[in-house]
């Protein structure tokens, strides 16, 4: 620690701190306009300049000096007050005054330090620039005339996004933040650099002209689409979601967002949202009242619970809080006396119901999202945990970048994230993940690599005795990798002091089940790298709450039916009263041929979601429930963090909240009828161990992480083989980086960058079959066949194909049928 | 007893041919002085409104009488696409014309806003608009 004087006060800070970073934690404001707390110190702007003693009479930034012992700042005597002025001025000579028509306006460092040193003459003259503004595309407006070239939009988008779409360009006078070639901007469209823009050079479209700043309601929730659990603050006005706020010190990713958290929001007003209740008469969906529908579905379910609970099932989407998730559960648990209920088609949060629950205890990762950064060497499942996650695809980026961690990823495909400095991308056959790590094991347990605590686990002599057949050179051909890449990964792997896994699961990732999960923690044990920091698996659920889902049970635990099994039951007559909340099975769940079959066979279908999703128009009953957005309640990140969720705006139309359906109909059948939020929380930390010592008022603000216990034990994964056949291309479906299951069809920002399917495929394959970008291309599996257009690049390894599952037209799950990859022929 | 009647009775029927005092409204119009402050007008050039949406009069307004919604135009500048001032709420402060900063609004010596109908009170752009 070193102590020195600021402005008379006495600062301690640790050594590696700058002057700027002491002020800060003294309370002492430093005007600034070129820092984020989150980027490397940059000392371009100039404002920041202070006095040193020791060093006479010269003026230095404060961003950039680290600080010594004894040092005595002054931040503000009449010379360094002048110089601020005189940059200030220097500023505006070429910033337009055009606050009237600036979003920044209110918001704006520049105009803030510009009233507040009171610039109100220039001593100097020059022309504006005459840059032309880009309005190319949809999301992010440039216009450079009003830049001041702090340079944070290209430090951010280099050192976090690790995109670099932007650089300065040109020299002197004519210099100016520029993207490739001086062309539009094309990039991921994160909007990370929108919101670190001190003035209104950048600016968001979508929220363009809609308010001003000063009139925007900031409401701190936790967001809605996948479960990085990335805290957001809404900008809301007139009941309305109009925008989303930056805050650099929210959450554990300092306000980084992704575009469907910053972009995506549009879905919580849209137009399309469900306003009245529905019934279904003479084969049409009416309007009806509340009284009416619930009324109708409180009779069926108590028909149904008469006659024989199990012919009544429930299909929940783990987007709900962990209280509305309680309730379905209690309703159909207790309530109705039904064990079938399930998330996700039952599969994508295998990985921690079953997996992790078996081999470790409990259903959740063995370790944390900060884990990320502490480890020394990060093993990522597949190039798509960018895709699915991607503000933990920052993470990594950050960790790579900054923390010197080693990146090998273990990928059917390559990705952005083989592109960072030394990371190493294994590129597999598809759907031969478990093989290889039960190679990786073998190789490890043969080399004598293995920590000495492992063999006193319970399992471990069955887990080594079912590795007979791994050995690196048997499976080789079966993983498509070299044996010698095999076994360097797992020399790697276990002589690294710390190793994270990272695992994303989801409806697209049939094969990141049971078996991968165990396959991975085996390894994590099997080299002690489990319960330590930096060490682990990190487990990954796709959607805002797939944790929490997992933690309360949501899914058969006394041999009910899961997800398959329920649609499986519908289509042969054993479920005659079937209960959606917020999925949308037609679409997400594989094989739909099959889904809208079962779901045109039950007898009663009741539909609880947001908007008319193709589900929803099959249904008897349809019930408006309320986005995230308005309501109050839990998420529980993939992290483990149990965040508050807070309501921002009044429920649109007559709809309402998930929480308060579930509990009039749990209250009628039966059950108990919960008073408030915290009553069923306490509730929930009574039952749930994890979540024990929790209160729903004493949540942290930035999310309380509960702790686990583990007890270890191995479980042989097996492997079930899939040969290929010649002249047939493997396809493999994931998510799309703007989407995130089918919620983000309804967010205008990812829907601009990305408004449809397609079917990606190397450029060697598309050479072959001779199309181009945008060609259609019909792609036919056994189940079915989709025309989708063809996007050529050159990640993808010859025959095998990507496509994403979030869409509705043309939907890959078509031609799906559950298994981790479809085979498929490709034509014209 | 009924003198002081008749004194006052005189007084009022000399008046009567005397020349009134007040004002003869509505046969007589008064001038307002330059600085009087009647309804809202939104300034005209190159018949376009000048206002650009920049919401500070709404910001400014004690009263909270003015709606603004910015629109984006062919050219991507900010415009009023709806400007509304509700007379029944104005409190004819004049803080909006002040707050201006780009000159777009001024307070015209029209004081004559008495009307059947409430709805009749909020005056949309097209009846701000300068004539």
């Amino acid at each position: 620690m070193v102590n020195l004087t600021i402005d008379g006060k006495q600062v301690t800070v640790p050594k590696d701190a700058t002057i700027y970073d002491a002020a800060k934690s003294a309370g002492i404001k430093i005007p600034i306009l070129c820092h984020d707390k989150k980027l490397h110190p940059f000392g371009g702007c100039r404002m920041c300049l202070v006095e040193v003693e020791q060093m006479k009479g010269r003026q230095i930034p404060a961003c950039t000096t680290p600080v010594t012992e004894g040092m005595i700042v002054s931040t503000m005597t009449p010379e360094i007050i002048q110089a601020r002025k005189l940059v200030l001025e220097l500023l505006l000579l070429k910033h337009p005054i055009d606050c009237p028509v600036c979003d920044a306006a209110g918001d704006c460092d520049l105009q803030n330090l510009t009233y507040e040193y009171q610039v109100n003459s220039n001593r100097f003259q020059d022309e504006k620039f005459q840059h032309q503004i880009d309005y190319q595309n949809p999301l992010i407006e440039r216009d450079m005339n009003r830049c001041v070239h702090c340079g944070k939009c290209a430090r951010i988008c280099d050192e976090i996004v690790s995109f670099g779409a932007y650089s300065f360009i040109n020299r002197g006078l004519e210099a100016k933040i520029g993207t490739e070639f001086d062309g539009p901007l094309n990039c991921e469209f994160c909007g990370s650099c929108v919101s670190v823009c001190p003035v209104g050079a950048l600016v968001s479209r979508p929220f363009k002209f809609k308010a001003r700043w000063w009139s925007l309601n900031k409401v701190k929730t936790v967001c809605s689409y996948c479960g990085t659990g990335c805290q957001l603050t809404l900008g809301v006005k007139d009941n309305k979601v109009l925008t989303t706020v930056y805050d650099e010190n929210q959450g554990f990713h300092n306000g980084q967002l992704c575009t469907r958290g910053r972009f995506g929001y549009q879905f919580v007003n849209s137009d399309k949202r469900l306003k009245t209740p529905l019934v279904k008469k003479n084969g049409k969906l009416e309007e009806a009242s509340w009284d009416e529908a619930l009324g109708l579905v409180r009779q069926r379910l108590a028909d149904a619970k008469n006659v024989g609970a199990s012919s009544v099932a429930g299909l929940v989407t783990p987007r709900l809080t962990n209280e509305e998730l309680y309730l379905f559960k209690q309703l159909f648990n207790k309530g109705i006396g039904s064990d079938n209920i399930d998330h996700s088609a039952g599969y994508a949060h295998d990985a921690l119901t079953a997996g992790a629950d078996e081999s470790l205890g409990y259903p959740a990762s063995p370790a944390s999202i900060s884990d990320i950064q502490t480890t020394n060497l990060l093993l990522v499942v597949k190039t798509d945990a960018y895709e699915t996650h991607p503000v933990l695809g920052f993470e990594i980026n950050l960790g790579v970048k900054r923390k010197g961690v080693n990146l090998r990823i273990v990928s059917d495909k390559k990705g952005k994230l083989s592109k960072l400095p030394n990371a190493v991308t294994y590129v597999h056959k598809p759907a031969s993940e478990v093989l290889l790590f039960n190679a990786l094991a073998k190789v490890i347990v043969d080399e004598g690599l293995a920590d000495s605590s492992a063999s006193s686990l319970p399992g471990y002599d069955d887990f080594v005795k079912n590795l007979g057949a791994c050995a690196p050179t048997a499976v080789a051909a079966q993983c498509g990798m070299s044996a010698d890449d095999i076994t360097a990964l797992a020399r790697d792997y276990a002589n690294a002091e710390k190793a994270l896994i990272m695992l994303p699961i989801g409806l697209a990732y049939p094969g990141h089940g049971k078996a991968l999960a165990q396959a991975t923690i085996n390894l994590a044990l099997l080299t002690g790298k489990i319960g330590k920091e930096g060490c682990g698996v990190l487990i990954m659920g796709e959607k805002n709450n797939s944790q929490g889902a997992a933690d309360l049970k949501v899914h058969p635990v006394a041999g009910g039916l899961d997800a398959m099994g329920i649609l499986g039951g519908c289509a042969s007559g054993t479920i005659k009263t079937l209960y959606v909340v917020g999925e949308n099975p037609v679409i997400s769940y594989p094989n739909r041929k099959k889904v809208e079959a079962a779901l045109d066979a039950v007898e009663f279908l009741v539909v609880q979601d947001l908007f008319m999703t193709e589900t929803a128009s099959k249904a008897d009953v349809v019930l408006p429930a309320c986005s995230f957005a308005e309501k109050n309640g839990t998420f529980t990140s993939a992290g483990k963090a149990v965040q508050r969720v807070r309501k921002a705006i009044d429920p649109i139309g007559m709809a309402r909240s998930d929480f308060e359906i579930f509990n009039s109909l749990y209250s009628t059948l039966g059950g108990d009828s919960f008073k408030g939020l915290s009553e069923v929380f306490a509730e929930i930390a009574s039952v749930v161990p994890s979540y024990s010592g929790f209160s729903f008022d004493g949540l942290d603000e930035n999310g309380s992480v509960y702790s686990v216990a583990n007890k270890p034990r191995f479980i042989p994964s097996v492997v079930d083989g899939q040969e290929s056949t010649t002249g047939v291309m493997a396809l493999v479906t994931g998510s799309a980086l703007n989407h995130c299951g089918t919620l983000s069809l309804y967010g205008e920002g990812p829907m601009y960058v990305c408004p449809e399917g397609y079917v990606e495929l190397n450029s060697g394959d598309a050479k072959k079959l001779g199309v181009e970008d945008d060609q259609p291309l019909t792609v036919k599996s056994s189940v079915g066949e989709v025309k989708l257009k063809a996007k050529v690049s050159m990640r993808m390894p010859e025959g095998v194909v990507f496509a994403p599952y979030h869409f509705s037209d043309m939907s890959i799950n078509g031609i799906t049928n559950g298994a981790p990859v479809t085979w498929v022929t490709i034509s014209k | 007893m009924i003198m002081p009647l008749i004194n006052g009775l005189k007084i009022t029927l000399k008046h009567m041919f005397m020349k009134p005092v007040t004002l003869q409204y509505p046969d007589e119009r008064p001038t307002p002085s330059p600085n009087f402050r009647g309804l809202h007008a939104l300034k005209v050039s190159h018949s376009k409104a000048k206002c650009v949406c920049c919401y500070l009069c709404p910001t400014v307004c004690p009263a909270k009488c003015i709606t603004v919604e910015a629109g984006e135009d062919q050219d991507h500048n900010k415009y009023a696409e709806r400007y509304e001032i509700d007379m029944l709420r104005c409190i004819f402060c004049g803080y909006c014309v002040e707050a201006c900063p780009v000159d777009a609004l001024k307070m015209t010596g029209e004081f004559e806003l008495a009307n059947y109908k409430r709805e009749d009170f909020v005056f949309v752009k097209e009846r701000l608009l300068e004539k």
